[in-house]
């Protein structure tokens, strides 16, 4: 079998006493789309950074497609978008690009077609118009992001890592990025990305990690994690103004576990022994104008504010995940 | 290697098609030639105003002085025009009310005078006349008529005492111009004053290009590492690659833009003799300092060190900042070299063989502006030159290692700025 893409093992980094990354072994296989998901401030980046060797872990191993450093050739079978997206303001695009297809080793003939079939599939140049020759400044922060996402793929790398991709993206732009995505895993290419936003991950991951305050807290593939933390979830829609006594039974621990409450609609699981039928017979005779009531898988996110809520996000911990 | 090339050539070419660069590079010659010619030009213009004899003498001497002042004012200035003065013979008693008309005269006349001069008793004992006029503050206007009625008061006496007026014109016209010249171990050179603007010069020259591309050096890294490009452009190099990409490329953009200055110069100094007919001034020889190949060369290496150096240390001040209000405080101590070695300019100038400016032009930090300061005004002996770029080499060397561990950790450090203390750990952590 074909060595993982990225294989880490036992692997430590602090800064100046605080612990960044604690002890963390995962496994991406190679070909998927994998999450890193975690609260801010809990050692995504860092453990992006470690994985691209722009900083060494100070104990544990670090492979890549089998190989301990990533640097020379191996180094260019990696695309990389940083969390916070940045090119030469001055510069124009296509001289942007071509500097980091320079960089990547992706010969200048080769890197003027690929820039030119990048910039027309994200639409950034077609139709009259032409925001390769524009300088970077002149661009919206949505185009920018794009032009840093086409330099992340311009060598056309197998593994893709991309630090909070969707962070500032409007829907149409985030739309394009996860379409590329898609487009990248079933070229066969790995692709893996960090986010806070469980709903993205939900519907892209293959598999994921879910990091908080250093450690790990679960990996595996996402049906395997839902089917673990499976219990018996209820999706329940209320249409009208609540009741105390609506309130009450989700307060009551005999019957709710746990419960995530956004107002018109509300995740619950149910305590152990607690049936469903029980819950709704409660809710009718509490007068809940019921719109919806499904037994559902639980949600990523439910399951990430179960876990991480366990190991709880260390206080004033700031700055990169 | 590729990689390096490519970091090179973008700060290369960003830097020189810049609109910044552009400019001063074609402006370099232009200011060149404006502090060569217009010196020249302005000189040159520098005459009495034309006009200059239209003015009253009140000769209150009883003697001819009047006419003789009036008569060397026409020939004086200009050849072929004939004096203007209008001099009138005035008793001492009536000076005063002579003095009121002629003010008037000069203030509301239809076509006014220039001005008056009064000669009198105190004139005749060579002790001072009187000048009023609306020209009476120009130097130039005031100083050529002292001189005609101090020359028309010489050949006064002279005549007196019997010469013939003939004689005495071709024995007192002199005019004397100073040469001056250097002498050195090489033998006769070029007007000391001349060797040292041009030293002067060159020294302020290396002083500006290393600030200015030191800045630039600084700013850049700061861009990269706030925008972030750094840690892509990292994932693909090292940041001894980036550092180094950085600092040939930026040193090669500042070295085609003085070698562009120099060549550009040398033309204007070759058409010169053109560019002054077209304000209609003749031509000057300008003497410069011989600079032979070897000097050339050594000035070459010497900036070439010297900029590494500097460059390396405003990268890695550069890598410690994150905003454009630390930028001031973070090259404040590579600044201060800078600034310590451009003071002792002038001292060096005045004495070049002194302790002092021997000891200024050995150290490393210093040596890359003030040896080429002192190779171009006297004569420096091998073993001196010798020993000081050994000097430079192992400071540029040192200055390079430790720059590359700062900037190594201060690229992917955000947040507050770091103290010299945390700098000197990341220096000594790193191996």
């Amino acid at each position: 079998m074909a060595e993982p893409a990225i294989d880490i093992q036992q692997v430590q980094k602090s800064f100046d006493g605080h612990v960044a990354v604690k002890n963390l072994s995962l496994q991406v296989p190679r070909g998927i789309v994998y999450g890193l998901l975690g609260p801010n401030g809990a050692g995504k980046t860092t453990t992006i950074r470690m994985i691209l060797d722009i900083i060494e872990p100070d104990a544990g191993t670090i492979s890549i497609f089998g190989h301990s450093s990533i640097r020379g050739r191996d180094g260019n079978r990696i695309g990389y978008l940083p969390e916070e997206r940045g090119l030469y303001k001055k510069m124009q695009v296509r001289r942007v690009l071509k500097f980091l297809a320079e960089l990547k080793g992706v010969r200048m003939r080769d890197a003027d077609k690929r820039i030119e079939m990048w910039l027309r599939r994200l639409s950034l140049s077609g139709n009259g118009k032409d925001w390769g020759s524009a300088r970077v400044e002149e661009l919206s922060r949505g185009m920018q992001q794009k032009v840093q996402f086409i330099g992340a793929l311009l060598h056309e790398p197998e593994l893709i890592i991309l630090d909070e991709p969707f962070s500032g993206l409007d829907p149409m732009n985030a739309q394009a990025l996860k379409d590329t995505i898609v487009d990248l895993r079933q070229e066969g290419r790995t692709v893996i990305f960090s986010t806070h936003l469980m709903e993205n991950a939900e519907r892209l991951c293959d598999a994921l990690c879910i990091i908080a305050a250093g450690e790990k807290v679960l990996d595996g593939s996402v049906a395997s994690i839902k089917a673990e933390h499976g219990g018996q979830h209820v999706a329940l829609g209320l249409g009208q103004d609540r009741t105390p006594a609506v309130n009450d039974i989700f307060a009551d621990r005999s019957l709710v576990k746990a419960l995530d409450d956004s107002n018109r609609t509300v995740e619950l699981e149910l305590a152990p022994g607690a049936s469903p039928q029980l819950l709704l017979r409660r809710l009718i005779d509490a007068g809940a104008g019921i719109e919806r009531f499904e037994l559902v898988q639980p949600s990523l996110h439910r399951i990430f504010l179960d876990t991480v809520g366990a190991t709880g996000v260390e206080p004033g911990m700031s700055g990169h995940g | 290697m590729g990689k390096l090339f490519a970091i090179i050539k973008r700060e290369y070419l960003e830097r020189v098609r810049s609109k910044w660069y552009i400019f001063s590079t074609a402006l370099g010659p232009l200011f060149f030639g404006v502090i060569v010619i217009v010196p020249m030009v302005i000189s040159s213009r520098t005459r009495p105003s034309p006009d200059l004899s239209h003015v009253i003498i009140l000769d209150a001497t009883g003697t001819q002085l009047g006419m003789r002042v009036a008569g060397d004012l026409a020939g004086g200035i200009s050849a072929n025009e004939p004096s203007r003065a209008v001099v009138r013979a005035v008793k001492p008693s009536e000076l005063a009310q002579a003095e009121s008309t002629a003010t008037h005269e000069v203030m509301r006349g239809e076509n006014p005078f220039m001005g008056y001069l009064v000669l009198d008793s105190a004139t005749l004992d060579g002790q001072s006349e009187r000048y009023a006029g609306r020209n009476g503050s120009a130097l130039v206007d005031v100083k050529e008529i002292e001189d005609a009625v101090q020359r028309s008061l010489l050949s006064q006496r002279l005549e007196q005492e019997g010469l013939q007026a003939s004689r005495i014109k071709a024995l007192t016209q002199v005019n004397l111009n100073m040469k001056s010249e250097r002498l050195t171990e090489r033998g006769r050179e070029a007007g000391g004053l001349a060797s040292a603007l041009f030293s002067y010069m060159l020294a302020f020259v290396l002083y500006m290009m290393l600030v200015i591309y030191g800045q630039q050096i600084l700013r850049g890294v700061m861009e990269e590492k706030t925008s972030r490009v750094a840690e892509v452009v990292i994932s693909s190099v090292s940041t001894d690659s980036l550092l180094a990409g950085k600092v040939i490329g930026v040193g090669a953009a500042s070295l085609t833009q003085m070698v562009l200055w120099g060549l550009s110069s040398v033309l204007v100094y070759k058409i010169r003799g053109v560019i002054l007919a077209s304000f209609g001034v003749a031509n000057v020889q300008i003497p410069l300092p011989h600079i032979g190949v070897l000097v050339a060369l050594l000035l070459l290496i010497f900036f070439v060190v010297g900029f590494v150096f500097y460059a390396a240390l405003f990268a890695a001040m550069g890598s410690t900042v994150t905003n454009e209000q630390d930028v001031q405080q973070a090259s404040m101590p590579v600044m201060l070299l800078l600034i310590a070695s451009i003071v002792f300019v002038q001292p060096i100038l005045l004495d070049p063989t002194s302790t002092l400016s021997k000891v200024m032009s050995w150290l490393p930090f210093s040596a890359p502006i003030l040896m080429p300061l002192r190779m171009t005004m006297i004569q420096i002996s091998g073993w001196e030159i010798a020993g000081t770029l050994a000097g430079m080499l192992i400071g540029c060397a040192f200055a390079t290692l430790l720059a590359a561990r700062i900037y190594r950790v201060g690229m992917l450090m955000y947040g507050k700025r770091p103290t010299f203390r945390e700098m000197s750990r990341w220096v000594r952590r790193a191996t």
